[in-house]
């Protein structure tokens, strides 16, 4: 029986050895797949706007400021294109208690700062109670962690549980509280922080927050040098927690580089010294001609609109809904998109942006497009609502109720080119109906103050963006261009401007039902998402036929990179992955 | 001359440049308050979705940078505490000022003297010659370039430039690099366009005077005697007409240091990409950096002050025949 | 009559002051009694200066042949300065008629957007979101908007026009402005001597030691950027080189004779300055003036380059800044106001030059 077994084995052998191959000249093996990019090269994004205020983030106002910070160290979660929540210094995601009251929030326990002092429960703690909380710092976001109690704007309060969890318990339930303030949070070590604490120059003045000495491997770079006006250099971080298995991130070096004008950064993309830019509307086609450059078009989280004054020193007329309906009516969204955006946008009809989970369309009346763009219509409209006169021809003519030509005041912002063609193209179609406008070019310090903020006339109310159904702006307005942006996932932040004494309703309008709505949203019931979506279409419904703005477009940017560089997931968040760029082979 | 009489001047120049400086950092001052605008603006900026009351914003902001205390505290404070070297603190870049300075000046001050050493000694040059031969076709294309030079909007010049030699045949990167050693070759190639777009304008100014005033000596009586006596008109022109007609071109020279400094300079520094001096006092008014636009107003003062100074002091030395009493 | 006259200095002022008076009846009825007024502020500006000269500069030329004839060689002589002349005759003829022959120039018109001018074609190019595909179309030039169109439709001509309008008004008032007061503040200075002259001069110090461009940039962004704040402040800041010129220049006339001998017949001194002083500095003035346009006009056009200029106006140095952004897709936007500028200043430039040698006793021309 052995010797069987023997024979069968060493047949098998030698078949196996008779079925070696003839030696033919053997393909090169292919290299093995390499997992993941080589670290190379210094990564140049050119920006033509203006440069950040300062690397001390809880001091900025200024988006620039966050993002060079930001460059350093991570937040606690973000999201990728689809919005799924893409964990970063969170460990687990957050847990939240049955009665939607208690956060639970865990942290990664291999996070450091600069000088090997493990990162905290404590040090967040820190930095929500004794930092953003305090008013001797006043940062300029504490409203997204204050509710109102009983008549009385209270902040969260945030306990420390164990080194690496920590929780915040609301006393009102706000089901978007996670996305709009949890994930973006990002704290200071307390150990250094409370040396200047209750000093605000010292604060301000601090070496280790204004060169970032402290952030350890709590980001994919680290600081490196900042010459104002000129360039912002961050090196990479070899310590990064998200690296230590996959390397990241690909870059030695990653500058981003301030050029004055956007014809600067154009004309230094083209020429290959830099590697990343935006890009114009009207140079898109140029660019995308281009063999050495990738041009990617991804949507927007922002939305222009035509906001009516409902105020008492706006035009009568604008108080009722017929006549904002027939305005909306009049201004061609299509045109406005292909003639003004070169086609980079979706048409608005709502505050919601499309990639939205909650975006709807159904049931949402779409002014300004298709069937709903009618002068004709508009002109019928107008005069049903008194605001014209019948010719014996049957033509009408649209008239203010005292016989003259109706004539609305248009505000906008200077220095931007967007909101005057938006101004122009109104006038123009506002013209057509028989309307005349009349623009007010303000600085946006002037809008803010002479035609957004409001007061009781004869009172000595200190203005403020609302101040009640009788308040009115110091200079008289009719309709107003503006852009808004709309967090996708916590769209109920926008609620400022539609509540009835919303904080950033400045135009004055109320609607019983989306008060409602906008309340029922921050409750129970709006756990469970459907009912929100559905909360959402019906608020979306009814602000649009409302028309107390005219929603124009969400725009869609353009980025340009040279062609060299991978890895790059085109989207709504475009760089969410940024630290998994590289330059593809030569 | 007396040595005492030079020194005695000098300080009274000194002191009296001193009160011009006082005189310029109030008005400075007064006018900052006086206008609408405050650095707590783009705090009110931001209202995707944030409801403080505009008005505790801006008292927390400005309290944040010691601007709620009134005006003349603030003057006061800021005396005592630039006699102390404290400068202040730049909020729109969170740096000390001086720091801010001192950092940036360097970009200003190459690009400023190169581009005066470009159009002074061709404008000179050429402002010479022009006289020299004056009338002939010579003449009159050099007149005539200069007046182009003068005339054409720098900031325009500077964008076609880069389109062209930029762009279109890659001769030179589309931005200045800082992180080129200020003595290498590349650094001066980088300039080459910025000096060019800041020196056209400079130069044509420096012609005419070179011209006029070398036209000015050619008609005196030494040239005629220099003449006579037989020395070559390369001696002539090089040795007694330049000497007496550099006079008024380094006045000029001078007087037009702080104007160029905060004007041209400013465009060209912002279509290279230049961080500058100009940029930085730019957007300091733009951002309500008042510490910043202080300092600067002032340093530019100084500047033309000492330059004025200066170029007496030199006049002095080059003409004997000026006393100072 | 003879009486009034010559109480007044004089059948010219008489007539002056009737037309004035003419004039400011015709702006009360203008604004009281019509409803939309017939003729804007500036109108009546131009009217009321356009007399001014009439009567004052070109008259007494007139009737002074003999000294005219030889200004006029002298400036003849000057050939590029005779044709700055030439170009700023031809510039003011066109802010004046050219308005009422273009189209406005605030008009949009986003289906004609970005036309280049009449002889060349240019291919543009329109993204469609849903098949991610670009619609190309060879646009040429038309007749219809022979210079071209801008971004927003709006005919170059007619903006170009509009800004050569601006360009002079801000030359003119602005210049006017800085002249006004340095003159008055020279002559002051010249004439009081003592602690007025030091305070005076003290003070004019201090404006020259500001840096130009920098206080200019700050007072519009305080203010606003609005072309009355725009001429103001040019002319708030540009008048110490005349403080300065008419005042040397004052006090070495007040030590002439004619000046000693006025005084000793018993002559008022506001009658000394107006009479003797300011005519001998009249000529200094008129070259500083002219020389001064072409900076003042370059002035706001850096302003409106960096974004400071005044966004109801359109001025050449607003069309450069929108053109700036489309060099490479609509170029004529940027070039053709730079040409303007450019040209413009050349010729200006070339008078000043011109003039100032005419009037330059010493230059043998």
């Amino acid at each position: 029986m052995k010797g069987l077994i023997i024979f069968l084995i060493s047949l098998l052998v030698f078949m196996v050895g008779c079925a070696a191959p003839v030696p033919t000249p053997a393909p090169t093996p292919a290299p093995a797949p390499k997992l993941y990019p080589e670290v190379k090269g210094s990564f140049i994004e050119g920006v033509s706007g203006g440069d950040a205020e300062t690397l001390n983030w809880i001091l900025a106002a200024d988006a620039t400021s966050f993002s060079y910070a930001g460059q350093t160290f991570d937040s606690l979660a973000t999201y990728d294109n689809d919005w799924n929540v893409i964990l970063r210094h969170l460990a687990k995601p957050v847990e939240v208690s049955e009665d939607g009251l208690t956060y639970t929030i865990i942290i990664r326990d291999d996070l450091k700062w600069s000088d090997g002092i493990k990162v905290t429960a404590e040090d967040y703690v820190y930095t929500l109670k004794n930092l953003m909380f305090s008013d001797w710092l006043n940062y300029t976001y504490q409203t997204d962690w204050q509710e109102e109690v009983n008549g009385e704007t209270v902040f969260v309060e945030p306990e420390v549980v164990n080194e690496t969890t920590f929780t915040i318990k609301r006393q009102t339930i706000d089901p978007e509280f996670i996305d709009n303030a949890i994930y973006s949070l990002t704290p200071y070590p307390k150990h250094i922080a409370s040396k200047y604490e209750g000093d605000v120059k010292a604060f301000t003045e601090a070496e280790e927050f204004n060169n970032l000495t402290y952030t350890g491997n709590l980001g994919p770079y680290r600081f490196k040098e900042w010459i104002r006006n000129d360039k912002y250099v961050v090196e990479r971080n070899p310590d990064y927690y998200l690296g230590q298995d996959t390397g990241a991130p690909y870059f030695e070096q990653y500058t981003t580089k301030l050029l004055g004008t956007s014809v600067a950064a154009l004309a230094a993309l083209e020429a290959g010294d830099i590697h990343y830019t935006g890009i114009e509307p009207e140079q898109v086609a140029k660019f995308k001609q281009m063999e050495g450059i990738k041009v990617y078009t991804v949507p927007t989280r922002a939305y222009d609109l035509i906001v009516y004054n409902l105020r008492n020193n706006g035009w009568e007329g604008l108080k009722q809904k017929k006549v904002r309906q027939a305005l909306s009516m009049s201004i061609d969204k299509q045109t406005f998109i292909d003639a003004i955006r070169f086609g980079f946008a979706d048409p608005a009809f709502s505050f919601i942006p499309k990639p939205s989970p909650w975006y709807t369309e159904e049931g949402v009346s779409k002014f300004g497009l298709g069937p709903l763009y009618d002068k004709e219509k508009a002109k019928q409209l107008l005069f049903e609502a008194g605001y014209g006169i019948k010719e014996p021809d049957g033509t009408i003519v649209v008239r203010d109720k005292d016989g003259k030509p109706i004539k609305l005041t248009l505000v906008t912002t200077t220095g931007s080119k967007l909101t005057e063609d938006i101004t122009l193209f109104v006038k123009q179609e506002l013209g057509d109906i028989g309307i005349e406008v009349d623009f007010k070019l303000v600085p946006w310090p002037t809008q803010l103050r002479q035609y957004m903020m409001n007061k009781v006339l004869g009172s000595d109310q200190e203005p403020r963006y609302n101040n009640g159904p009788d308040a009115v702006s110091e200079e008289p307005w009719d309709m107003m261009v503006l852009a808004f942006n709309t967090h996708p996932i916590a769209p109920s932040g926008s609620r400022v401007f539609f509540i009835t004494d919303g904080g950033l309703n400045f135009w004055g309008y109320s609607n019983e039902r989306v008060d409602e709505l906008f309340l029922k949203v921050r409750s129970k019931e709006a756990l469970d998402e459907e009912v929100r979506k559905k909360m959402y279409a019906e608020i979306s419904q009814i602000i649009a036929e409302d028309q107390p703005a005219n929603f124009l477009s969400f725009p869609r940017s353009n980025h340009g990179f040279q062609a060299n560089v991978e890895g790059i997931d085109p989207g709504m968040r475009l760089g969410w992955n940024y630290h998994e760029w590289y330059f593809a082979e030569p | 001359m007396k040595r005492g009489g030079l020194q005695g001047y000098i300080i009274k120049r000194l002191i009296y440049a001193a009160l011009i400086a006082f005189g310029v950092v109030t008005i400075t001052f007064i006018l900052l308050r006086v206008g609408p605008t405050s650095p707590a603006d783009k705090y009110l900026a931001n209202i995707s979705a944030r409801t403080q009351d505009p008005s505790q914003v801006i008292a927390a902001v400005e309290a944040r940078y010691g601007l709620d205390k009134p005006i003349y505290q603030q003057y006061f404070d800021y005396l005592v505490n630039m006699a102390r070297g404290d400068w202040g603190w730049s909020f729109s870049t969170s740096l000390p000022v001086m720091k801010l300075i001192q950092r940036h000046w360097v970009y200003s001050f190459q690009l400023i003297l190169l581009s005066m050493l470009f159009s002074a000694s061709l404008g000179i040059l050429i402002g010479i010659y022009s006289a020299v031969k004056q009338y002939t076709k010579t003449d009159y294309l050099a007149t005539f370039f200069s007046f182009i030079g003068i005339s054409i909007p720098n900031f325009w010049l500077g964008i076609m430039l880069i389109l062209l030699f930029s762009v279109q045949l890659g001769w030179f990167k589309t931005y200045y690099d800082t992180g080129l050693p200020m003595f290498s070759l590349a650094n001066l190639k980088a300039l080459i366009l910025p000096v060019i777009t800041l020196g056209t304008g400079m130069m044509a100014g420096y012609t005419r005077y070179a011209r006029s005033a070398t036209l000015d000596n050619l008609r005196k009586e030494f040239v005629k005697t220099a003449r006579a006596k037989g020395l070559p008109e390369r001696v002539v022109i090089g040795k007694h007409v330049f000497r007496n007609a550099i006079l008024p071109i380094i006045t000029i020279i001078m007087f037009d240091l702080s104007g160029v400094v905060f004007g041209g300079a400013y465009l060209t520094e912002i279509i290279f990409g230049i961080p500058g001096l100009g940029r930085i006092s730019f957007n300091a008014i733009f951002a309500n950096d008042y510490p910043v636009v202080v300092t600067i107003t002032l340093i530019g003062a100084m500047v033309v002050l000492l330059t004025n100074l200066a170029t007496d002091i030199v006049y002095t030395w080059l003409d004997p025949r000026i006393r100072y009493d | 009559m003879k009486q009034i006259s010559s109480k007044l200095g004089g059948l010219r002022n008489l007539i002056f002051i009737g037309t004035l008076l003419v004039l400011i009846l015709i702006l009360l009825l203008d604004i009281y009694l019509v409803d939309d007024q017939i003729l804007g502020p500036m109108e009546y500006f131009y009217l009321f200066f356009a007399i001014l000269v009439i009567l004052y500069g070109i008259y007494p030329l007139y009737v002074n042949r003999r000294l005219t004839k030889y200004y006029w060689e002298r400036t003849k002589r000057h050939r590029l300065s005779v044709f700055g002349l030439i170009f700023i005759v031809f510039l003011v003829a066109v802010a004046f008629i050219g308005p009422f022959l273009t189209q406005d120039p605030t008009e949009v018109d986003f289906q004609e957007k970005s036309l280049p001018p009449v002889a060349f074609s240019i291919e543009q190019s329109v993204y469609d979101l849903k098949s991610d595909q670009f619609l190309t179309t060879e646009t040429p030039g038309t007749w219809q908007h022979p210079l071209g169109t801008d971004d927003k439709g709006r005919d170059m001509l007619a903006m170009l026009v509009s800004g050569a309008r601006v360009s002079l008004q801000v030359g003119l008032l602005a210049v006017l402005i800085a002249i006004f007061i340095g003159t008055i503040i020279g002559v002051l200075s010249a004439y009081l001597g003592g602690w007025a002259d030091m305070a005076l001069m003290r003070f004019t110090d201090i404006m020259m030691t500001f840096p130009f461009f920098l206080l200019l940039v700050f007072i519009i962004f305080i203010f606003g950027p609005r072309l009355i704040f725009i001429i103001l402040a040019i002319g708030l800041t540009g008048w110490t080189g005349t403080a300065r010129l008419v005042r040397s220049e004052a006090l070495s006339l007040r030590t002439r004779e004619f000046i000693m001998a006025s005084k000793s017949l018993g002559a008022s001194d506001g009658r000394i300055i107006f009479r003797h002083l300011i005519p001998n500095v009249l000529s200094s003035i008129i070259v500083i003036a002219t020389l001064s346009i072409p900076g003042v006009i370059l002035a706001e056009a850096a302003l409106s380059f960096i974004g400071l200029g005044d966004p109801t106006v359109t001025s050449w140095g607003r069309v450069l800044h929108a053109g700036q952004r489309s060099l490479d897709t609509a170029w004529w936007v940027a070039v053709e106001p730079g040409i303007m500028l450019f040209l413009t200043v050349l010729a200006f430039n070339f008078l000043g030059d011109g003039i100032r040698d005419a009037f330059d006793p010493r230059s043998q021309l």
